[in-house]
């Protein structure tokens, strides 16, 4: 049984006059995850944030939270809360008060907004700062108060816009990190709006990534990585080696690529191709062998196989990334630090080969 | 000898001219003042002492107390008017507009001298001006409105009018502090319309609505020429009181020692004012929380 939807998108199309900047977007929000919205700046995903809070109107199609139709409903109105990507802590108000301005405003009385400010406040582990004056805080502080703010609401979905793109890197891991804490304590449906493929695959139980104002690919990350339905999405989700050709050959099995001076072999996965079409194959770096050739060695008939030199070296600590230049395209091979610590060098002539399975055959 | 850093002896480089400026043009002849309002008059000369009289008199005279209060009256009006009419056209220009067309149409009111628009409302106002045939053409009235004119209604629309420019200034700049985003978050918070004014936009832009206030306040209270210009025989002020003391009567110390209670009413108002926003919740830090 699947989990029920807790926000779902109908035909939700937006134009800015003559400027359309989302398409037709269906979408279902399941309760209790981690969606993440992913995508370069201007391809709509803030916007499609910014509707289901209620700030924008859809041009046209449906926006239902719980079940009931929202689309008309101004967000003051709506059961979601929302962290601003610089988070808006209103500055004439200390902590306790930022946090316990949407309880106030529902009449709660004294005792029970006390209660509930703490109960947040410690749970985004800022019990003593109360008091605090929001220009007081660091960024990191900033980000917890308004992330207890919205929260204190209970509300149905936390929309979250770029809320770590503020922070420094350290901070941001280790902020991830607390997101992913919160969501399991409060069991909150969570939207996060990113560009940045790292924040999203750590967090996300799925990612929805967009392109131009449409759904790319829809998955978990492991999916999304693993395969990429599109060019788009092999590039925009981690490092990737696109490899361009014409099919030579197909049947139920398999189909076979031109792939420069040689062959590739990919497994057929439902994807209908004609012969002489040009496609792309996306290999990851880590999917790659790479050995040396020896002096005379005569190169076999390449399957599945590049040669080319190795054009350049990166020492990532426990991992090293090369850089390959093949007659075709220059590739990047990535490994895990050998315990002898021995690596390939500058200028060394060397085949790199992949099993069928580490293909994806693309045709857009 | 005590070093002073290449920053701080900048800082002084940038204060210092205007420092220097209001030091010879306002704290000095402040101070001379002053001390002239504890000095005697006699047959327009000045007799340095050190009486209480001058005060003593000032505060004893009904007339003063219904000159002030005039003087008052016209300030708080304007103030009061401007503000409330400046509050919403400059929401208007801050979030709803982009260019700054309507602003600078606004301010081009200012292009005009203060003394032409004085006359221009004489013309408006008068007994066979715009508003009075309008009223009689229409049949509403058989009279003309001699009300109109030469009353403190007509120094307080005119007096308005100059200042509206000013209030508007002082209240686009602060607004435009109050990001959109508060709003929003407000909104999304559960805040109605008003309650995103009252408990965010108001209290974040505090300092415009007190410096509008009081700018065109303490203006308006001091200004002499309007009501005399158009204030009639009831809407004599002690602006006027004051400059007649300087100009024609010769009474230096009076006049000083009238400006100087004038300036201690305007500071009771301040007070006031400011007080009245800390109770209306209007105020930014408070907290709200023990």
């Amino acid at each position: 049984m699947s989990t029920p939807n807790i926000v779902e998108l109908y035909g939700v199309t937006k134009a800015f006059g003559a400027l359309t900047v989302l398409h037709d977007i269906d979408l279902g929000i399941r309760e209790g995850e981690i969606l993440t919205l992913l995508g370069p700046s201007g391809c709509g995903k803030t916007t499609l944030m910014r509707i289901i809070a209620g700030f924008e109107a859809t041009t046209h199609g449906r926006v239902t939270i719980k079940g009931s139709d929202v689309s008309y409903l101004p967000p003051d109105k709506r059961p979601v809360n929302m962290v601003f990507q610089r988070y808006a802590l209103f500055p004439h108000l200390d902590v306790f008060d930022n946090v316990a301005f949407g309880l106030r405003l529902k009449k709660w009385p004294k005792e029970r907004v006390r209660e509930a400010v703490q109960h947040m406040l410690h749970l985004v582990q800022l019990d003593d700062y109360g008091s605090r004056w929001i220009h007081e805080l660091s960024g990191g502080q900033a980000q917890r108060v308004a992330l207890a703010r919205a929260l204190v609401n209970a509300p149905s979905v936390l929309l979250l816009d770029e809320p770590l793109a503020a922070l420094d890197l350290k901070i941001r891991h280790h902020m991830l990190a607390e997101l992913k804490r919160i969501h399991q304590e409060t069991g909150t449906t969570f939207i996060y709006v990113t560009h940045d493929q790292d924040e999203a695959t750590i967090l996300s139980d799925r990612i929805v990534l967009m392109n131009k104002g449409c759904i790319e690919q829809i998955g978990t990350p492991e999916e999304m990585y693993a395969h990429p339905g599109s060019l788009f999405c092999a590039r925009f989700l981690g490092e990737t080696n696109i490899l361009s050709g014409a099919v030579s050959a197909t049947d139920s099995e398999a189909t076979f690529v031109n792939v420069g001076p040689g062959t590739a072999k990919v497994p057929a996965n439902g994807t209908a191709v004609l012969l002489g079409q040009s496609v792309s194959l996306a290999i990851r770096p880590e999917a790659l062998q790479v050995a040396r050739i020896g002096a005379g060695e005569a190169a076999p008939e390449g399957v599945n196989a590049l040669e080319g030199v190795v054009d350049d070296v990166v020492f990532m600590g426990s991992r090293v990334v090369y850089s390959i230049r093949t007659p075709i395209e220059t590739i990047k091979y990535q490994e895990t630090r050998s315990l002898d610590g021995s690596m390939l060098a500058r200028g060394e002539r060397v085949r790199a080969s992949w099993r069928p399975e580490a293909a994806v055959l693309l045709t857009r | 000898m005590m070093k002073i850093s290449r920053q701080e002896r900048m800082g002084l480089g940038l204060v210092a001219p205007s420092f220097f400026f209001l030091l010879v043009f306002f704290i000095i002849p402040a101070i001379l003042l002053f001390v002239c309002s504890f000095w005697m008059a006699q047959a327009f000369r000045l007799i340095p002492a050190f009486t209480f009289d001058n005060y003593a008199r000032a505060l004893s005279n009904t007339g003063f107390y219904f000159l002030t209060w005039n003087a008052l009256k016209n300030g708080l009006c304007t103030a009061v008017l401007t503000v409330v009419l400046s509050f919403p056209a400059a929401y208007f220009i801050v979030y709803r507009t982009r260019g700054n067309l309507l602003f600078y149409l606004i301010l081009v009111s200012w292009f005009s001298s203060y003394l032409v628009r004085i006359y221009a409302w004489r013309v408006i106002l008068g007994s066979n001006g715009l508003i009075n045939t309008t009223l009689m053409q229409l049949g509403l009235i058989d009279q003309p409105l001699e009300m109109l004119l030469f009353s403190p209604f007509a120094t307080i629309v005119t007096l308005t009018h100059i200042m509206l420019p000013f209030g508007l200034l002082l209240l686009v700049s602060a607004l435009r502090d109050v990001k959109k985003e508060y709003v929003e978050a407000a909104r999304d918070l559960g805040a109605s319309q008003t309650e995103v004014l009252t408990r965010v936009i108001l209290p974040m832009c505090y300092k415009g609505v007190v410096g509008a206030f009081m700018f065109t306040f303490v203006i308006s209270a001091g200004d002499f020429v309007t009501p005399q210009l158009l204030g009639g025989r009831d809407g004599m002020t002690t602006g006027i009181l004051i400059a007649n003391q300087f100009r024609t009567a010769g009474n230096w110390p009076f006049g000083a020692a009238m400006a100087f209670l004038l300036l201690a009413a305007f500071l009771v108002v301040y007070l006031g004012f400011v007080r009245l926003l800390d109770l209306l919740r209007l105020a930014p830090g408070r907290r709200f929380h023990d």
